[in-house]
């Protein structure tokens, strides 16, 4: 019995003698995607191409849907196995780099100047807070209006809307027994051009303040409640997040419809009516949009950062920059766009019409305040400003109120 | 010895239940109460913050209220949803052909996925392509479409109609089986005595189906209280919280503010408002709801 304990102590260690270089050779980078299962087949090339530079690592991929994508990484981050590569959208990375759990990427951009270059500054510059750069593209998406031109033809107009007030009066001749003349999406401060393109702010220059509280925001705010009432305005606008403008516009019933790029893939699908001689695509007035691009970053807990960015470098190289751009008909905020744009034009005049619009106007970007409490600011405008456009609240109330709100959880 | 023995046997049978009720119930319950009291993220070491979390949604949280009130409103579903299961019981506990077929049809609703309820009756509510608003304007009960989902006045009342629709099978099941337990020559002694029907259901079958009302109150208290999926799939909270219930604002709070911290205060405010709602109904029931089943 002794005699066989002592063999099985001794064939134990020898296992571990014998294994443990081995495991300790390998390293293991994860990596979190936001909602692209469909591109499974690419990423397992990056995997592949990494794989061939580092035969030593080895890359475990998760991708989740965006409402798990939070709750899935700050659980992880708790774990303390936070994904080592992450992959953002919007304005969710600020929380993470204002609370340390982002690495700083301003060396390695420093470092690899060409790398740098690579990049598009303007979107590149949408992931900085506090003069450090945390996230660099994956893909880039910003706001665009949307028209149906054949109810455009229908009201007799004959040009896309150029400021605010024309697009609210083009929006009422549109307006229809079932019809109505605008709709926007409203996440991610999606619905900020309509504010900014009436001059209104949302902070101080020191972003230590509300600045929005003004008689033209009121006006605005008035304005869109008015519109809302009498049905110009789709409610869905305020009440929906992206299935359901997506569905309404799609059903050939919104004139104008102002969203980001990535609807008029899930619209076109949707909606028989669409082709080049029926959809317009065009700048909001005063050529305002908000960005609600993918950007890649690596965790503060990453036991690898070198590593990671030698990943991140890889994935967004001109070969798989390229490749994304050309699958998904999206650009990437790299020197490849160019590129991309050309043989889209070819291939499909329609998609690249709308995708022309990303591509333009990248300096009047709106709504990329750096703001370590973003999510909780958005809450506390839009709640109020949600209430004022539903009719629900006198516009300046609810402004005042917001302004409340905001100060509140900026002075804490 | 013996006796020892037999204890010792007893805390070995309970020990593997209660050891999952105490890693899983327990002990979350008590670190969230420290929580509560602590400013903490994934992100951030955790520090000590006594009742800052409590004076921010007792003082300063209108969602807090907003979705108190909500909760409030949502658990008058209980009462509905019991008065029409009771309803449904006394009609299928009657001698009609098929009443089998009645009952299987009526707790359908029931072992249905809740999410798959939620999507059902978003579908149905819909504003353009809607069941409801197609029938409503067929019968020319009403002008417009109505924007069930997204209007303040009708949100909540649609969702609680969701809800009632989903668990009053399961409340009929329940008070059948109570009705069944009723021994029938009570019944027919009052009937002897002269007791018209409206007498013997109030003074016969009301009181003994007592405990098994509680039960249903109880189950509908616990379910309106943690109804999170309906609702977020139906309203997800809105429009503007008009169907932010407590459950659902915690969520929020926790993994879309990222505020656990917060989130932890505001779920220990609904453990102790769901205890003194469960002490008050007990009380209204007798004070000794849980001992009239023993008794029996």
């Amino acid at each position: 019995m002794r005699r066989t304990l002592t063999r099985i102590v001794i064939g134990l260690l020898a296992l571990g003698v014998l294994t443990g270089p081995v495991a300790a050779q390998q390293k293991k980078l994860s990596l979190l995607t936001w909602n692209i299962p469909i591109y499974k087949e690419k990423i397992e090339g990056w995997i592949a191409d990494f794989k061939k530079i580092h035969p030593d690592v080895t890359v475990e991929w998760f991708d989740k849907k965006g409402p798990e994508w939070g709750p899935f990484y700050q659980t992880q981050v708790v774990a303390g196995t936070a994904p080592d590569i992450i992959d953002t959208q919007g304005a969710i990375w600020l929380d993470y780099a204002a609370n340390g759990a982002l690495v700083d990427l301003t060396p390695h951009l420093q470092r690899d100047a060409a790398v740098k270059d690579y990049y598009n500054p303007k979107f590149l510059h949408t992931w900085v807070y506090e003069g450090k750069n945390y996230m660099v593209p994956f893909y880039v998406s910003k706001t665009l209006l949307f028209y149906n031109k054949t109810m455009l033809n229908e009201a007799g107009i004959t040009r896309p809307p150029q400021t605010f007030d024309e697009l609210l009066d083009a929006a009422r001749k549109m307006t229809k027994g079932e019809k109505s003349g605008f709709m926007t999406l409203n996440f991610d401060w999606l619905y900020w051009p309509l504010l900014a393109m009436n001059g209104v702010e949302l902070l101080t220059p020191d972003l230590k303040k509300a600045a929005f509280n003004t008689p033209a925001a009121v006006r605005t705010v008035e304005a869109l409640a008015k519109a809302t009432a009498d049905g110009t305005i789709n409610k869905v606008a305020w009440t929906g997040r992206w299935v359901e403008p997506n569905n309404a516009f799609a059903s050939g019933t919104v004139g104008l419809y102002q969203a980001h790029s990535p609807a008029f893939f899930y619209v076109r699908g949707g909606g028989p009516w669409i082709n080049g001689d029926t959809l317009g695509a065009t700048q909001m007035p005063g050529g305002f949009a908000t960005p609600n691009s993918h950007g890649l970053g690596i965790s503060k807990s990453s036991k690898h950062p070198e590593l990671a960015w030698e990943f991140i470098k890889l994935a967004t190289s001109e070969k798989w920059a390229y490749t994304f751009g050309k699958n998904f008909k999206l650009f990437t905020g790299t020197r490849v766009d160019g590129r991309l744009m050309d043989e889209l034009q070819k291939e499909d005049p329609l998609a690249a019409s709308v995708m022309k619009t990303q591509l333009e106007h990248v300096d009047k970007l709106v709504a990329t305040w750096p703001l370590g409490k973003d999510a909780q600011v958005k809450e506390a405008f839009y709640s109020e400003f949600q209430a004022a456009v539903l009719g629900r609240k006198p516009a300046a109330a609810a402004l005042a109120e917001a302004e409340r709100k905001v100060n509140r959880l900026l002075a804490r | 010895m013996r006796r020892a023995r037999g204890t010792l046997l007893i805390w070995a049978f309970l020990a593997p239940s209660l050891t999952i009720f105490l890693l899983y119930r327990i002990l979350p319950l008590l670190w969230n109460a420290a929580l509560s009291v602590q400013t903490w993220s994934p992100f951030r070491p955790s520090a000590f913050a006594g009742l800052i979390h409590y004076e921010e949604l007792l003082f300063h949280d209108e969602v807090f209220w907003t979705s108190l009130w909500n909760t409030v409103v949502f658990m008058s579903s209980s009462p509905i949803a019991i008065a029409l299961a009771l309803g449904l019981a006394l009609l299928v506990d009657t001698r009609i052909r098929g009443r089998g077929v009645y009952r299987a049809i009526i707790f359908l609703s029931y072992p249905l996925m809740t999410v798959a309820v939620g999507i059902i009756w978003r579908w149905l509510y819909d504003e353009k392509v809607g069941l409801i608003n197609y029938v409503l304007l067929s019968l020319h009960l009403t002008q417009r479409r109505i924007a069930f989902l997204d209007s303040y006045e009708w949100a909540m009342p649609s969702v609680v109609v969701a809800a009632v629709w989903q668990i009053v099978g399961f409340f009929m099941v329940i008070l059948l089986a109570g009705l069944q337990n009723i021994p029938p020559n009570l019944q027919e002694a009052a009937a002897l005595d002269g007791a018209s029907a409206v007498q013997r259901f109030r003074h016969v079958t009301l009181p003994l189906l007592r405990p098994a009302i509680f039960l249903c109150l109880m189950i509908g208290i616990i379910n309106s209280f943690t109804s999170f999926d309906l609702i977020y799939v139906m309203t997800g909270g809105g429009p503007n919280y008009a169907t932010e219930v407590l459950i659902t604002y915690i969520y929020r709070v926790a993994f879309v503010l990222s505020k656990f911290d917060y989130a932890a205060a505001l779920t220990v405010v609904l453990f102790l408002f769901l205890l003194v709602l469960t002490w008050l109904a007990n009380r209204v029931a007798g004070g000794e709801a849980g001992a009239v089943d023993a008794a029996e």
